[in-house]
C-alpha cells in the first residue's frame, strides 16, 4: 500500500510539471547520445587499431639478395631486437611473381620489363606487442642499420593517423562525459528543485497534515531516477538507431569492408545505464537536502 | 495517538503565553486541559486568541512560555517523527482552509488517508460518505478553485473528519456557512465526538455551543475571559435577526 501511495505521488509529480521533466529528460538523453556516440567511435577506433595491427609488416628491401648463410644471421639480428610473429626473405623472382599474381588480367605489362626490375626485400611481421606505435619506429630504425638495407617501409602515416585521431577521440570522450555529468546532475537538480517550488504550497499541506519523509521525499527522488532511466534509455536507443543507420548505408563500401564495427558491449551500456541514472538520483538528492524543508 | 486514559488530559495547556516579534501579545497565561473524547468550544471576538491557540495545539507555532501537552508529548520537545506521526492523528480544519486549489474536491478530502498510506477503497469509500453527509457529492471531481467560500469549508471540515481523528480542530468552521450547512457540519461533529473523538472549536458563533453542556473557553484580549467547564448548559443565544419586544 505504501509503495502504490508513492508511486502515485510520484505519477501525480510528474504531470504537474510534465514540461520541465520532458525537457529534462530529452537533455539527459542528448548528453548521453553525444557521450555513447564518441565513447562508441572511441572503442571501435581501438578496435580497429588492433584489427590492422594483424596486418601491419615493415618491409626492408634490400640492395642485393643475402646469400643462404646470410640469411640465417639476418632472421637471429632481428628476433634478437624483438618478437617478430615471421620473417620472409623474397628474391627479385619472388617479388616479380607477387606483382604478376597481383595484376592478374593486366600481367602483360610486366611483359617489357626486366625480371630483376624489383629489388629483393625481407617481411617482417612483428609480433601484436611490438604494434604501437614507438616500439615500430624504434624497430624501423633498427632494421634501416641491417646489412643491405636501402629503404624500410611499414604506411607510418596512417598508423600515426590513426593514432592521432583514437588521442583525439579519447579527448572528446572524456569532455562528452564532463558533459554528461554536469547536464544529469544540474538539470534534474533545477528540475527537483523547480518541483519543489511548484508544490510549495502542496508540500506545506502535506507537512501539517502529518505525512512522513517518504511520502514527501520519495517521489521526487523516484522523479530523478525515472529521469535518468529515461533520459539514458532513450540516449542509447537514438545510438543504436544512428549506428544500425550507419551499418545499412555504409556497410557496402570496400575500405569499410576491411573492418568489422561493433556496437558498446553490453557491460558497457548496462555501465552508461547505471551511471547516468546514478547521476541524475544525486541531483534530486542535492535538490531534496537543499530546497526541502520539512 | 493512543486512546488515553480518563485521568490523563489529552490536551494540556500550562501558563501558556504566545507572543509575535516584536511585541504582538496573542495569549497570555492560558491554562486549561481537554479530557479525551471532550469537547471545547473556544469563543471570543476577532483577535482574542482563539487561532492562535489552535496553532499552539497543532505544532504549527511554539509558545513564547509556558508548557503545551497533547497527547502527553510536550510539544517544545517533541521530535520531528513523533510530531508527524501526531499530526496523522489529528484532524485541522483551518480558518484559511489550507487545500490545494488545483485539486480536486475529493483528492483533497483524501489526502490525510493517502498520508497514513489507506488503501484505495477505504478511502473511496470514506470520501463519498463525507461528501454525501456534507452535500458535496455533485463536486466530487470539481477543482477547488471553482467552489464558492462556503463549499471550500465544507471540504477542509470533511479533510479534517476523513481519517477518523481522536483529535479534531476546527477555527471558524462555521464562517462562511448557512444555517443549513452549519448544522450538516455540526451533525458530522457530534457522530466524531460520539464515536470518541475530541473536539476543540474556535468560533465566535454562539449558537453552536449555547444550549450545550460541553467546555467552553472565552478568550479577550489573549486572556481567559470566562471559562464554562462541561456540563453546564448556557442559555441560548438571541436568534439573528431577531426583533426584541419593545
Amino acid at each position: 500500500m505504501k509503495t502504490r501511495s508513492i508511486l502515485s505521488q510520484t505519477a501525480r509529480n510528474l504531470s504537474q510539471t510534465l514540461g520541465s521533466q520532458i525537457m529534462t529528460m530529452a537533455t539527459v538523453s542528448l548528453s548521453v547520445l553525444i557521450f555513447s556516440f564518441f565513447f562508441l567511435v572511441f572503442l571501435n577506433l581501438q578496435r580497429t587499431g588492433i584489427q590492422l595491427g594483424e596486418y601491419i609488416k615493415i618491409i626492408v628491401y634490400l640492395d642485393e639478395e643475402p646469400t643462404a648463410t646470410e640469411k640465417p644471421l639476418i632472421e637471429k639480428q632481428i628476433r634478437d631486437f624483438g618478437p617478430v610473429d615471421s620473417v620472409v626473405f623474397k628474391s627479385r623472382a619472388e617479388a616479380l611473381a607477387q606483382l604478376d599474381r597481383h595484376l592478374g588480367p593486366d600481367r602483360d605489362l610486366l611483359a617489357d620489363l626486366s625480371p630483376d626490375f624489383l629489388p629483393p626485400s625481407i617481411e617482417v611481421h612483428p609480433a601484436r606487442s611490438l604494434t604501437a606505435l614507438t616500439r615500430l619506429k624504434e624497430f624501423s630504425d633498427f632494421l634501416a642499420t641491417l646489412p643491405k638495407a636501402t629503404k624500410v617501409q611499414y604506411g607510418r602515416e596512417w598508423i600515426e593517423r590513426l593514432a592521432s585521431l583514437t588521442q583525439l577521440v579519447r579527448l572528446i570522450v572524456y569532455l562528452s562525459g564532463g558533459l554528461l555529468v554536469l547536464t544529469s546532475t544540474f538539470m534534474v537538480s533545477s528540475t527537483i528543485r523547480l518541483t519543489v517550488v511548484t508544490r510549495q504550497a502542496e508540500l506545506e499541506v502535506l507537512r501539517l497534515l502529518g505525512a512522513d519523509s517518504a511520502y514527501i521525499k520519495t517521489p521526487l527522488f523516484l522523479e530523478g531516477l525515472i529521469q535518468g532511466a529515461c533520459g539514458s534509455g532513450a540516449g542509447l536507443l537514438c545510438l543504436y538507431g544512428l549506428f544500425t543507420w550507419v551499418q545499412g548505408h555504409f556497410s557496402g563500401h570496400s575500405a569499410l569492408n576491411m573492418l568489422t564495427f561493433a556496437f558498446l558491449p553490453g557491460e558497457a551500456v548496462i555501465l552508461i545505464l547505471v551511471v547516468s541514472i546514478a547521476l541524475c538520483t544525486l541531483g534530486s538528492l542535492i535538490s531534496i537536502r537543499k530546497f526541502l524543508r520539512i | 495517538m493512543d486512546r488515553t486514559p480518563p485521568q490523563s488530559p489529552i490536551i494540556d495547556f500550562s501558563k501558556v503565553s504566545k507572543i509575535y516579534p516584536p511585541d504582538v501579545i496573542a495569549l497570555r497565561d492560558i491554562s486549561f486541559t481537554v479530557q479525551p473524547g471532550g469537547t471545547l468550544f473556544i469563543t471570543g471576538m476577532s483577535g482574542a486568541g482563539k487561532s492562535s491557540l489552535l496553532k499552539l495545539i497543532s505544532a504549527i507555532e511554539r509558545p513564547s512560555q509556558g508548557v503545551v501537552t497533547v497527547a502527553g508529548h510536550d510539544l517544545d520537545k517533541i521530535s520531528p517523527a513523533q510530531l508527524q506521526a501526531l499530526r496523522r492523528q489529528m484532524g485541522v480544519s483551518f480558518q484559511d482552509f489550507k487545500l490545494l486549489p488545483k485539486q480536486s474536491v475529493a483528492d483533497n478530502i483524501a489526502m490525510p488517508m493517502e498520508v497514513t498510506y489507506t488503501p484505495k477503497k477505504t478511502i473511496r469509500d470514506r470520501v463519498n460518505y463525507l461528501l454525501d453527509t456534507l452535500h458535496l457529492s455533485h463536486k466530487r471531481e470539481v477543482r477547488l478553485d471553482k467552489l464558492s467560500r462556503g463549499e471550500q469549508q465544507r471540504v477542509a471540515i470533511a479533510r479534517a473528519a476523513a481519517n477518523y481523528p481522536p483529535l479534531l480542530l476546527a477555527d471558524e468552521p462555521t464562517g462562511n456557512l448557512d444555517q443549513t450547512t452549519t448544522k450538516l457540519v455540526m451533525d458530522l461533529f457530534e457522530q466524531l465526538r460520539r464515536a470518541g473523538t475530541t473536539l476543540i472549536i474556535a468560533t465566535h458563533d454562539h449558537s453552536l455551543y449555547a444550549n450545550t453542556s460541553h467546555h467552553v473557553i472565552e478568550l479577550a484580549q489573549g486572556r481567559i475571559k470566562s471559562s464554562r467547564p462541561a456540563n453546564e448548559p448556557t442559555p441560548a443565544a438571541p436568534k439573528p435577526g431577531a426583533m426584541k419586544k419593545p
